[in-house]
């Protein structure tokens, strides 16, 4: 044992801390510069959570277990933004208004571009705020022109519908047209909508059919 | 007959040690590569890391929030790479350290929080920590990140030599 413990390297303790210190300068420096030269790299000075009150409340909605105190207590926090809470029979109405086919009634999507190629609501438009410059020559004439419009994300505790809806309000559009659908894609595909996949308009339509159990309630 | 080796503490001799020189190489690749691959997972989707960490309630400046999340994962890919090679291997695992003991903390008292608030057991609380590895048990990647710091103390103490390109940067070994 006494010439197991005598083989061990002692550290010297100086040498350590200033090769750390070195290390941790050098390592930063790089991480910084990395972040600068990546295309998915983040702006440092830009705050990507607009609206920290409603990040509290998607936070309180994921984990409470009351669901009518949840959906009042997000409307509170979403109407001291200025924002609207849109349900999912309000979303399903605006969805078949014929105004949608005249991008009068718009829906955007505001997850990244992985999940919302593989589905969306047919015809969204998508705005990832992340990386807002790649969609907003596309997006924002659209929403200037819409008299309503319908920000999702996935759902549950996602706050980028409302950063979203922030960030459009931000840039010049009207609160009063905005609206926020907390339930987001999952509660959208959960109440058996279709949904379209690929680039928008690409025709490439799913209609989930609900479980024979569910129809069978239904009924 | 063993060779001899100097070391600050004296003589040592390289049979006597090299049963312990082994696993430290693997030990160095292992703990390296295991970071190269989380910081580029989260490296490639920073604002997705971004999320994750405002879980935490760390803080709420901004420019704060985001340098950690623009930050951090290329520092952990950097400090792998590091040991990959053998450079700077005790200053590395130092750093390590001071970032696994940490991350360990907040990751076990937000699993804390949820535990209360759902009335769940503490080892069936699972989410995505911000490991780089998606949705964990967190009792699992608190056992992970134990042995990850052991590791790091290992190396800390001056094993894992073998291989290395410049295990010290200073003169001395």
């Amino acid at each position: 044992m006494r010439a197991a413990l005598a083989t061990l390297p002692i550290w010297p303790v100086r040498n350590v801390l200033v090769e750390a210190l070195l290390i941790g300068v050098a390592g930063l420096t790089i991480a910084l510069v990395a972040n600068a030269l990546s295309p998915q790299g983040l702006k440092l000075t830009r705050n990507y959570s607009p609206g920290g009150a409603l990040t509290a409340s998607r936070s309180f909605s994921a984990t409470g277990t009351n669901a009518v105190a949840t959906a009042q207590f997000l409307a509170a926090q979403f109407r001291s933004e200025g924002l609207q809470l849109a349900d999912s029979n309000l979303v399903a109405t605006l969805f078949a208004d014929p105004k949608k086919d005249q991008d009068l009634v718009v829906f955007i999507d505001a997850r990244d571009d992985d999940h919302y190629q593989s589905g969306h609501i047919p015809g969204a438009y998508q705005l990832d705020h992340y990386h807002p410059e790649s969609y907003l020559a596309t997006v924002l004439p659209v929403c200037q022109a819409a008299e309503k419009i319908i920000v999702y994300c996935k759902g549950g505790s996602c706050e980028d519908s409302e950063q979203t809806a922030i960030f459009l309000r931000d840039a010049g559009i009207s609160r009063d047209k905005l609206f926020v659908y907390a339930g987001g894609f999952d509660e959208w595909t959960a109440n058996h909508q279709t949904i379209e996949t690929g680039l928008r308009n690409s025709r490439q339509l799913q209609s989930e059919k609900p479980p024979p159990g569910d129809a069978a309630i239904a009924k | 007959m063993n060779p001899a080796v100097a070391t600050d503490q004296g003589v040592r001799t390289k049979s006597n040690s090299a049963w312990l020189e082994y696993p430290g190489v693997a030990g160095r690749w292992l703990l390296g590569g295991l970071f190269v691959y989380m910081g580029l997972t989260k490296a490639l989707h920073p604002e997705l890391f971004l999320k994750l960490l405002r879980q935490y309630d760390l803080t709420n400046h901004s420019l704060l929030l985001n340098s950690i999340a623009a930050g951090l994962p290329w520092f952990e890919v950097f400090c792998g790479l590091l040991l990959i090679l053998g450079v700077a291997v005790r200053g590395t695992a130092l750093l390590l350290l001071l970032m696994l003991v940490p991350f360990t903390i907040v990751v076990l008292r937000r699993a804390l929080a949820i535990s209360t608030l759902q009335h769940v057991a503490l080892c069936a609380v699972r989410f995505d920590c911000g490991c780089g590895g998606g949705e964990v048990l967190i009792c699992r990647k608190v056992v992970e990140n134990v042995l990850l710091m052991l590791l790091s103390c290992w190396l800390l103490a001056g094993f894992g030599r073998h291989l290395a390109a410049r295990f010290s940067l200073s003169k001395s070994p």
